[in-house]
């Protein structure tokens, strides 16, 4: 039991943080690709830039010779997020007005 | 006068100003367009008076005038300088030859021109007909005035090409343009040979001047089988522009040219070249006894086989065109057994009564449109002036006492005789007899008789312009001749061969043989005669006669079936290896090409479904390209295995979830 206990308050390895990151990067991926919904393309693309969030701040955290340089930068990409949500969900309402649908499918104007 | 500065620009205009009146002709001539002739004949009337200017002072005649004269005008400047290899010289060597060849040329070609101006009216290229005759001329004369071989070369060249453009100048025909190419290849293997030669005796002698390699083959630089072998080489090209066996083939296809050009390159300019090089580079062909004998050959074989040829010919311009072949078959045969004045006598003599002949078939067809001798009949009465100048042709061609042919022939046929060539001498005969018969063949059946289509029942005499130069020519034609009876032979004392040559041929004069003339005459009466019997009153025996000996007949029309045998043995060959080439470039090279673009254009065609438009699609391309190239530039183990298990996940996925 105190072993256990002692496993679930030792620190976490970083291992641990990329994992889920990969994990989360790997469902957020997923979501983007396959999702016909643009906003919910969105939201998967929020997801896999949380998830490169998550492994920035963790990288910051366990290596020490970094300086914290992965946390500043993890404000960055959040900042950057938003204001991409922001463009990206004017589009999607431009695109919706315009063609009454937000199936990305239906989008296809970059066509070669 | 060949040290003064003057004196040898006068010389040097001889061939410049028709070269001049070419460039003027060839950068103007779209906005003088008729009046290119004017320009034109004042080019070549100034040659001609310089030319006979020339031709005083070499023979040094009237005294009164050129008291200097008497010599050779010889002078030359460097052109290419070897350095210790020597130099190539460009230069002017005119002695009585070359002169008289220069008066000539000049002559023929201003009467050529003067009768084109009414011939060639209302041609789409007059001017540049006209340009081209001038190149032609000049080229000639510069060709007579060469001192060495490769000057003479030059102008050799020159002169092939005027003829190629000449007679291709109806270029639309197929026929000319054909005739044109046939002419320029044939002649082009006498050429190579010539060049050959030329290389020949340059590496064996330094020098390439004709009075340079005579010298060294005297002084015994150069000399048995290689010096024959070279002569010989040097003759093949004079062979190819004088059109004799067996490199003939081209010039009665070189009927398809303007008729004047026909006149022209007959009577002076461009199958006299090769006679006038054999006579040119004599000094060097004496010393070859075994070319000699190939010259004289040769030149008997082709006058006899051109002459049997031109029997059976229906078109006026092939008979005389065969008459040529023929004609020159005797010059090459008097050089060869080394009557060299009596050679040279007949080119000057034939000059006028073959441009002659030529001007009168140039009427005719002027007049009617035919080249066929069996479209016409009946002339005699339409078109008098041109059958009275086409009979005083006739009779001259074929040697009739005391018109000019008669003399210089006569001078072959006994020299034949005297040096004891029996075999030539015999041929020449029988040329003569074949000469008269298919000359007055021709005329009779164009003349006599009555009109056979309406053509010739309308035809009208030529305007003044065309007769004027026939007139003045069949004049010539006449009385050219006298410069060289026995009573006094003054062509043979400007035209004598060097006194190097006339050592080593031993050569005598020949008597005046008057048995021998008397034959000469009565063989060609007997011939004209028989062409009388059998054309004039009833025209059907000839007809029945060819239907008799049809084999012979056939086989004479055919031109003794060279042209097949040529065609069999060097053109199909030739043409196959072309098609051969071509497919090989077709499939192999363009094949290569063309795949290269199609295989480029295939695989585009094949990529671009890729380029689907689809946003999520690209994304999947990066997210795939990013985790090959993560693999690839391998990180650590587990990142690897990461990337993989999350790329084979998402793209079975998303692939899966695609299709």
């Amino acid at each position: 039991m105190q072993q256990f206990l002692d496993t679930l308050n030792a620190a976490l390895p970083l291992e641990g943080y990329l994992v889920v990151g990969a994990v989360m990067f790997a469902i957020g991926a997923w979501g983007a690709l396959i999702r016909r919904n643009a906003v919910v393309v969105f939201m998967c693309i929020e997801l896999m830039i949380n998830a490169v969030n998550l492994s920035l701040v963790a990288f910051a955290d366990y290596l020490p010779n970094a300086g914290g340089a992965g946390v500043g930068y993890a404000v960055l990409v959040i900042a950057v997020a938003a204001a991409e949500v922001a463009v990206g969900l004017a589009i999607a309402l431009a695109v919706y007005r315009s063609r009454k649908t937000v199936n990305v499918d239906e989008i296809n104007l970059m066509k070669g | 006068m060949t040290n003064s500065v003057f004196g040898q620009l006068l010389m040097a205009a001889i061939p410049g100003l028709p070269a001049l009146v070419f460039l003027l002709l060839a950068l103007f001539g779209r906005y003088v367009k008729e009046g290119a002739q004017f320009v034109a004949i004042f080019g070549v009337a100034t040659s001609l008076v310089f030319s006979v200017f020339a031709l005083g002072f070499v023979t040094g005649f009237p005294a009164s005038l050129f008291p200097t004269g008497g010599v050779p005008i010889d002078f030359a400047v460097n052109w290419i300088d070897l350095g210790p290899g020597g130099s190539f010289q460009m230069g002017i060597y005119i002695d009585g030859l070359a002169a008289v060849m220069l008066v000539v040329v000049c002559f023929v070609s201003l009467m050529v021109q003067l009768y084109s101006g009414a011939f060639m009216e209302g041609d789409s290229r007059f001017a540049w007909y006209y340009a081209i005759l001038n190149l032609f001329t000049a080229s000639m004369l510069g060709l007579v005035v060469a001192p060495n071989f490769i000057e003479l070369y030059i102008f050799w060249e020159l002169v092939g090409l005027c003829s190629y453009l000449l007679i291709g100048h109806w270029f639309e025909k197929p026929s000319a343009a054909k005739a044109a190419q046939k002419a320029f290849i044939v002649t082009r293997v006498g050429d190579a040979a010539l060049f050959i030669g030329i290389i020949m005796f340059w590496s064996a002698t330094g020098t390439t001047s004709y009075e340079g390699i005579s010298e060294a083959a005297q002084a015994g630089f150069v000399g048995g089988s290689l010096f024959t072998a070279a002569v010989v080489l040097v003759f093949i090209g004079a062979i190819g522009k004088s059109a004799q066996f067996p490199l003939h083939v081209w010039l009665p296809d070189a009927m398809e040219g303007p008729t004047p050009v026909s006149a022209l390159i007959h009577a002076a300019t461009m199958v006299a070249a090769g006679v006038y090089l054999v006579a040119r580079t004599y000094d060097i062909f004496v010393q070859s006894p075994a070319a000699m004998l190939v010259v004289a050959y040769i030149g008997g074989f082709t006058a006899l086989m051109a002459a049997t040829m031109a029997l059976t010919k229906k078109d006026m311009k092939r008979v005389i065109a065969y008459s040529t072949v023929s004609q020159l078959g005797y010059m090459m045969m008097a050089l060869g057994i080394g009557a060299y004045s009596a050679g040279i006598f007949h080119l000057y003599n034939h000059a006028f009564f073959k441009a002659l002949l030529f001007l009168g078939a140039g009427s005719i067809i002027y007049a009617m449109n035919s080249y066929n001798i069996f479209d016409m009949g009946g002339l005699r009465r339409r078109m008098p002036l041109t059958f009275w100048t086409m009979v005083i042709a006739g009779v001259s061609l074929s040697g009739i006492f005391p018109l000019s042919g008669f003399w210089s022939k006569d001078a072959i046929v006994v020299s034949a005789f005297a040096e004891g060539y029996y075999v030539l001498f015999g041929m020449a005969l029988l040329t003569v007899f074949l000469t008269a018969f298919y000359i007055f063949r021709a005329i009779f059946v164009a003349f006599m008789g009555e009109p056979r289509t309406e053509a010739a029942r309308e035809a009208v005499e030529s305007p003044g312009i065309m007769t004027g130069p026939m007139v003045l020519l069949a004049i010539l034609a006449v009385v050219s001749g006298l410069v060289g009876t026995p009573l006094g032979d003054f062509f043979a004392e400007v035209v004598a061969p060097s006194e190097f040559a006339t050592g080593a041929l031993a050569i005598e004069p020949h008597e005046f043989n008057v048995t021998m003339a008397v034959i000469s005459v009565a063989v060609a009466l007997a011939g004209i005669g028989l062409a009388y019997a059998l054309y004039v009153p009833k025209p059907e025996r000839a007809t029945a006669l060819a239907r008799r000996f049809s084999p012979i007949y056939t086989f004479l029309d055919n031109g003794w079936y060279f042209d097949t045998l040529y065609d069999r043995i060097f053109v199909r060959p030739a043409m196959f290896f072309g098609r051969l080439v071509r497919q090989f470039d077709r499939r192999a090279l363009g094949g290569l090409v063309m795949g290269v673009g199609r295989g480029a254009s295939g695989a585009g065609e094949r990529l671009r479904p890729l380029q689907g438009g689809g946003a999520q699609n690209y994304a999947l391309f990066i997210l795939v390209s990013v985790l090959i190239l993560g693999v690839i530039v391998g990180a650590q183990y587990a990142f690897l295995t990461i990337a993989l298990i999350a790329t084979v996940a998402i793209a079975a996925v998303a692939v899966g979830s695609r299709l």
